[in-house]
């Protein structure tokens, strides 16, 4: 762990620099380039709160904010995924002529999905007043389950972008795996719509801690008892452990197989 | 094996006993299916293959050394261990001062990025600072001379270009060893030239070079030392004269047989 803090640091302006360069090749060769940060989950509200405030009605007040407040993180999750479990078989090329820590493309996957979650807030933060939703002064907060969503897909990030190297079916399962995990964590309802008697099987998800963090602070005003910030924490600090241990243990390898 | 040049100063690259083991597997499962139906049918279609066997040298700082070999000895797999993109399957190789490594054209360029911004990414790639990086960008394009192109997307380039913007950064970041993989043959006459104007001055400069090529006039004018690599074995090391006269024996065997 000690490797990963020190090699981190060390290699930060490269981290930066990778991370830039996948944003720029992203939107290079689109008119409105960088923009579509911005244009992308605000075309993406605008359908959302059409869609659920006319068409389909729940009794969930402001819903569209209610969804968005765990969309954005959870979309960063799942985008952060497909992008870093390809970290490493994308980067082949560099990591068979160029002596790296490897461990710099999994960072720059995940740092180039943060900058585009931050882009996605402010055009949620524009849309809470044009609601006429209350504008929370929990909003403050956020950077917690930041930090902690950070941590959790990091370890994600590491761990299939290791396996995919070995195995290119991980990408594939990934994306099954993603779509049903979406639906078994609460994002398009919540947690209460569960019947109490399940809702502990719905407590074994390792990411709903952190989710409710979000929702709390961006919908209820509310800030999350302190046992739920230690279980988001916790979940994340296992992801990473178990994750960064995989990497490290293959990595040398890595080169003989991308 | 003739006799070594005498070292002069410490020793900079240390190769120690080293062997670099690939597994050449006729049909890697690449998905899980396959990997099951092999796991099941008990098969396992692979066998090792040494690409590098029990190499041992040192090299002095300031010494330029040509490694030669035919297609597939090895020379670039050890290249490789040097510069740190291999860990030896065993043995060890001990480096000491930055190494800028060219083991191929433009590794680390970004077709999409522009010039200028691929100088900057390939010297974070190689350890350097942003400051440090900018400090010689400059420096870099005047040595590159590929014009306005340095705005331009790498993929709009010619390897020749490419090969002139990729060997002025390893050398404008001043390593103390410096690492040519075959790269100058891309150049023109012109640019040629100036590549090994800069490696004079990187010896005199007292910098260790390591240099892989085909071109046996290069090796007689630019080194002091050859090293013959033969199914991954190191069979000559020496003088390059003579290391040559060895090659070429090698090459053709049928000569040699018919004494």
């Amino acid at each position: 762990m000690t490797q990963l803090i020190r090699d981190s640091y060390r290699y930060r302006e490269l981290i930066w620099a990778l991370a830039l360069k996948e944003l720029k090749v992203r939107y290079k060769r689109s008119v409105l380039g960088f923009m579509w940060a911005l244009l992308n989950p605000a075309f993406m509200m605008l359908v959302l709160t059409l869609v659920f405030s006319t068409i389909m009605r729940f009794n969930i007040p402001h819903y569209a904010i209610f969804l968005l407040s765990v969309l954005l993180p959870w979309t960063f999750f799942s985008q952060s995924l497909s992008y870093g479990s390809e970290a490493i078989v994308s980067n082949g090329d560099l990591i068979k002529k160029v002596a790296v820590p490897k461990l710099v493309f999994p960072m720059a996957a995940l740092v180039s999905n943060i900058i585009n979650l931050l882009l996605s807030l402010i055009p949620l933060a524009l849309l809470v007043p044009l609601m006429r939703h209350p504008f929370y002064w929990t909003w403050l907060y956020l950077p917690v389950p930041l930090l902690a969503l950070a941590i959790f897909t990091l370890g994600a990030i590491f761990f299939f972008a290791a396996a995919n190297v070995f195995y290119r079916d991980v990408s594939h399962i990934l994306q099954v795996l993603l779509s049903a995990w979406f639906y078994i964590t609460p994002i398009i309802y919540p947690l209460d719509a569960i019947p109490a008697k399940y809702q502990w099987i719905f407590k074994l998800n390792p990411i709903i801690y952190v989710i409710n963090g979000f929702r709390l602070s961006v919908y209820y005003g509310q800030l999350p008892k302190a046992p739920s910030i230690i279980a988001s924490f916790v979940c994340a600090f296992i992801s990473l452990l178990i994750g960064f241990a995989l990497f490290k243990k293959y990595q040398n390898s890595f080169v003989f197989y991308v | 094996m003739s006799e070594l040049r005498v070292a002069s100063g410490s020793t900079v690259i240390r190769v120690i006993n080293v062997t670099q083991r690939f597994r050449v597997i006729q049909e890697r499962p690449d998905t899980l299916r396959e990997l099951f139906s092999k796991l099941l049918r008990h098969q396992s279609s692979f066998h090792d293959f040494e690409a590098v066997k029990n190499a041992s040298f040192d090299v002095p700082t300031g010494q330029a050394v040509a490694i030669i070999g035919r297609n597939g000895s090895g020379k670039s797999t050890l290249l490789k261990l040097i510069a740190g993109v291999y860990q030896p399957s065993s043995g060890r190789v001990e480096v000491k001062g930055s190494i800028a490594p060219l083991i191929e054209l433009g590794a680390g360029f970004h077709s999409e990025l522009t010039g200028r911004e691929n100088i900057l990414l390939n010297g974070l790639l190689m350890g350097y600072s942003k400051r440090d990086m900018h400090e010689r960008e400059q420096a870099i394009i005047d040595f590159a001379d590929i014009g306005e192109f340095i705005d331009s997307p790498v993929k709009q380039y010619s390897s020749g270009m490419y090969a002139r913007l990729a060997f002025a950064v390893a050398t404008e970041v001043d390593p103390q060893i410096l690492v040519v993989d075959e790269i100058l043959g891309v150049g023109d006459m012109g640019f040629r030239e100036k590549c090994f104007d800069r490696i004079r001055n990187f010896r005199e400069a007292g910098k260790t070079i390591l240099l892989v090529t085909h071109a046996m006039s290069d090796v007689e004018k630019h080194c002091e030392r050859a090293i013959l690599i033969d199914h991954g074995s190191i069979i000559a090391d020496g003088v390059p004269r003579e290391v040559i006269a060895t090659y070429t024996n090698l090459m053709s065997p049928e000569v040699v047989g018919a004494h």
